[in-house]
């Protein structure tokens, strides 16, 4: 049963070991994955600990439904306190690790203090033993994955693992598994780094049972043919995320020069369609993988092209990528897109931060505020693509002061570099914004600025709010599981129900990143996916567990609601520029420059904004500085932490 | 046609190493999620993006079967395939050692040698497979489509090789 | 269990107001269906004039692939002036910068 996989604490410090079976109170009450990491971090971790220190709690999970018939459960989730942002660190992966680690007995790890020496993990059925990692230590993220199959003579092991970043304390460093399954966003790798763990590998070959195993097998038929019937799907498996990209630089809404812009220009090299081309070029014309038991298969396979890492392997790139190394620094070369991806992939860093604060450095550099000398005379302009892989590199190893500097994350890197160049740092808590430009979609604004782990397009974005759907249909998918009867618009450009539309989403990431599933299978990218109603089925047929539709919108507003509590808890407040739910002034005074007729000129007015956070937060039952109501505590069962239920 | 010439034709080109064929192999068979008591294994070369299943071939001259000093092992013709019985099997596991293709494989969790049976001719990995790396067809054409693909090949080999012929002519 | 077996959620419902063979306008104030030639490679927007390179997922499935850039440039550039100059204006009426 998925319900009899266990907790293991381990400490890294004494040795220790422990295991507990996970009650049936605790998974009603969160279910699992990132919901009930939340609620161990909120437990076992102290208020002001120190993210790079042994205190700090390293929690790895897999969703309720990880490894059943429920179609891509494939999700691995890691939790800690962020050294990026000093709030909450969460990154999410898809890959093989987590069915794995549920196969091998486990879907959660809640690992503290800090080994002596360089150290991995090894859970096998069951057993859990520290290894030492004397000889993987310093090797590429793929390298070290291989080197764990040599030294444990078995290639079905799967590891979730640092690279040289998370090993330098990168404070963007990820944990990654397979060749790019990453797991990126507030340096989970970093923390992992400083526990001296440089991975964590599984081989299970324990059955998790199927409660209905019959009906379980054909509703997963079903499932599956809602998600692959979905244009968006098909799209996303042909060109993989990169499509993404493509329609939003069309537009208008992709970051260009760091904030100068919002549409790169004559972008045709780096577009999805020629990313594809060069996938099949290199390839052939399955290039396309899938993560397990994902029929959307929106990873590409690709080797480098042409330059100095030709014919190096590597997959994606996801059209995060493309806004970093593509039109956030200014490039307009496939290449340097398809480099950038392969030296983040390997080193274990986030591809979105490591763009974005190269982009950053780069208007600093053009506007005087960092000089040639702190770059050891690179010359940092927007367009300079050898530039940029110069500075994955030196970020990575934190060679030269500007390398250092950066590698430290936006906010403390903006305190050595002076002057105003905070002005320009595109972050939200302190992590930076992915390459999206939200000037002309405030609903995007508004999920941003709210997301529980900084700038993050993840946690509550409504992207449907961009495909003009008639009120009608936006009523229908938003009055569920729980009624709305205020305003929807079907304008993405619009204030009204914007609100509603964050907080809904909000809900619906938490409870599929809960479960387990992809967020490709729900709705993020297309209002015909699976949610609320679908789910109380896959739960009760993999699971045995009956929940209705609205008890499951409950456990998720309940884990929100819980990251909202760690944030409050270490520092956060409304309007600090710093740690608040605050856009960058950039986005209320600079009117969108490029794009579609009626992007241009846009910009977030300001006093509607602050009108939508207080609707959001009204939503949420949050007053209005956003700290909880004691009647949204209680009503949640959340009066009471932290509550040690595990 | 042959209404029992059906058979199992991968081709692992196709194939995006999703293993979901793995996982409703054993809950088909099992009831549960288990990579390892599934009769189907994608086998990985990752940094080649080179992804492989691997099942029964259902082979007409049978190592397994051949091999088999119980005589556990049969070929059903009615499903074109090539079974066991557990009232006969004494577990042995020759059929395990002999098998070139490594299909027949151990369950350790039932102490059972297992194999594809087509599910009892639904297979349920062709059944999931949405980009049809696996297909259940008609034995007599197994080929055409590689030979599509070749005739293909050769006469885009042959219209280069005239074009470069005109060209340095 | 909440729900009847034959009962559609809202998602799967909403499958069945799919259109096939047309984009949306990429103009937020547009946002008109467009519906390109099969197998055509471009298409322009009757209502707003924009026009937009095309690329088929499939031959049902169209996707507008990016701008085209010379002309869609140009009409962004006019509409900034125009967004500009209208600025100014209205600031110099209320008497400020």
């Amino acid at each position: 049963m998925a319900l009899d996989r266990k907790i293991a604490y381990i400490n890294l410090t004494t040795g220790d070991i422990e295991i507990k079976p996970i009650p049936m109170e605790v998974r009603k009450k969160f279910l699992g994955g990132r919901g009930l990491d939340a609620y161990l971090l909120y437990n076992h971790t102290k208020k002001g600990c120190d993210p790079l220190g042994p205190d700090n709690a390293l929690i790895i999970s897999g969703g309720i439904l990880c490894a059943t018939l429920a179609s891509a459960t494939a999700r691995t989730h890691v939790m800690a306190k962020s050294p990026l942002t000093g709030l909450l660190g969460s990154c999410n992966m898809g890959g093989f690790f987590a069915p794995e680690m549920a196969w091998a007995g486990f879907h959660h790890l809640v690992i503290k203090g800090k080994a002596k020496k360089p150290s991995y993990i090894y859970i096998n059925n069951g057993n859990i033993e520290i290894r030492d990692a004397a000889n993987i230590w310093g090797k590429t993220v793929t390298d070290t994955q291989w080197a764990i199959h040599d030294e444990l003579n078995d290639k079905e092991v799967k590891s979730l693992v640092i690279g040289p970043a998370g090993e330098n304390l990168v404070a963007f460093a990820n944990v990654m598994t397979g060749v790019k399954n990453a797991g990126g966003r507030t340096g989970m790798g970093a923390v992992m780094g400083s526990k001296n763990l440089k991975a964590v590998s599984c081989r299970g070959t324990m059955d998790v049972k199927i409660a209905h195993p019959v009906e379980a097998l054909e509703y997963n038929k079903k499932f599956i043919e809602q998600i692959t019937g979905a244009k968006v799907s098909q799209t996303q498996g042909t060109l993989g995320t990169p499509f993404i990209w493509g329609a939003t630089n069309s537009w208008g809404g992709v970051r260009t020069e760091n904030f100068r812009y919002n549409q790169l220009e004559y972008a045709d090299d780096i577009e999805p369609e020629r990313i594809d081309e060069i996938a099949t070029e290199t390839m052939g014309p399955y290039h396309m993988a899938g993560c397990f038991g994902c029929q959307v298969h929106c990873r590409a396979q690709y080797k480098i092209p042409s330059g100095k890492y030709k014919g190096k392997y590597d997959e994606g790139p996801e059209y995060t990528s493309q806004g970093a190394f593509g039109a956030e620094v200014g490039c307009r070369s496939a290449e340097t897109v398809l480099a950038g991806n392969h030296l983040v992939d390997q080193f274990g860093m986030d591809n979105l931060e490591t763009g974005s604060i190269i982009s950053w450095a780069m208007e600093c550099f053009e506007e005087g505020l960092i000089t040639k000398d702190q770059t050891d005379g690179i010359d940092l302009r927007f367009g300079n693509d050898e530039a940029v892989l110069e500075m994955i590199e030196r970020i990575c190893y934190r060679k030269g002061w500007l390398g250092d500097v950066l590698a430290k994350g936006g906010i403390p890197a903006s305190k050595d570099i002076g002057k105003n160049s905070f002005d320009y740092l595109i972050q939200v808590k302190g992590m930076n914004n992915l390459h999206s430009d939200e000037r002309a979609t405030p609903a995007l604004a508004l999920n941003i600025a709210t997301s529980s782990r900084g700038s993050d397009h993840l946690r509550s974005r409504p992207a449907i709010d961009l495909y003009h759907l008639p009120e009608k249909v936006l009523r229908k998918i938003y009055s569920t599981p729980v009624p709305y009867d205020g305003p929807l618009s079907s304008e993405h450009t619009e204030y009204v129900g914007k609100p509603w539309q964050v907080f809904w989403q909000e809900n619906c990431y938490m409870a599929v990143d809960s479960l387990g599933i992809c967020k490709y299978h729900t709705t993020f990218l297309g209002a015909t996916l699976p949610n609320f109603e679908n789910w109380p089925k896959v739960l009760y047929l993999n699971t045995g567990i009956e929940m209705t539709p609205e008890e499951i919108w409950q456990v998720a507003r309940r884990n929100n609601m819980i990251e909202r509590m760690f944030n409050l808890r270490e520092g956060a407040t409304r309007n600090d520029p710093e740690k608040g739910d605050v856009l960058n002034h950039r986005y209320h005074d600079e009117p969108c420059k490029r794009g579609a007729i009626d992007v241009i000129g846009r910009y977030i007015i300001k006093e509607k904004f602050d009108k939508m956070v207080d609707e959001f937060y009204e939503h949420k039952g949050l007053d209005k500085n956003g700290i909880p109501k004691k009647s949204t505590l209680k009503e949640l069962g959340l009066e009471n932490e932290p509550s040690h239920l595990l | 046609m042959q209404s029992n010439s059906k058979v199992l034709l991968i081709n692992h080109e196709k194939c995006t190493g999703c293993r979901l064929c793995e996982q409703v192999c054993a809950v088909r068979h099992h009831g549960a999620s288990n990579p390892s008591r599934s009769r189907i294994r994608v086998m990985k070369w990752e940094m080649e993006g080179l992804y492989v299943p691997v099942s029964c071939q259902q082979c007409q001259d049978a190592p397994c079967l051949n091999g088999c000093p119980v005589s556990a092992i049969s070929r059903n013709e009615a499903l074109n395939r090539v079974e066991v019985d557990y009232d006969l099997c004494i577990g042995c596991r020759t059929c395990v050692s002999v098998c070139p293709f490594g299909a027949m494989h151990y369950n350790a969790i039932d102490r059972q040698v297992a194999k594809c049976d087509l599910c009892e001719g639904d297979p349920q990995c062709v059944r999931f497979c949405d980009v049809k790396a696996i297909e259940y067809t008609d034995g007599g054409d197994v080929s055409i489509e590689k030979k599509r693909a070749a005739a293909l090949r050769l006469s885009t080999v042959k219209k280069q090789a005239m074009a470069l012929e005109q060209h340095t002519a | 269990m909440a729900r009847e077996e034959n009962q559609l959620t809202g998602a799967e419902s909403l499958q069945q107001t799919r259109t096939f063979g047309k984009v949306r306008c990429h103009n937020p104030s547009c946002m008109e269906r467009i519906v390109p030639e099969p197998g055509a490679d471009h298409a322009k927007c009757a209502t707003c004039g924009m026009e937009f390179r095309i690329f088929w997922v499939n031959p049902k499935l169209p996707r507008i692939r990016g701008p085209v850039w010379d002309v869609n440039r140009k009409i962004a550039q006019d509409r900034f002036k125009e967004v500009t100059e209208a600025k100014l204006k209205a600031a110099e009426k209320k008497g400020g910068k």
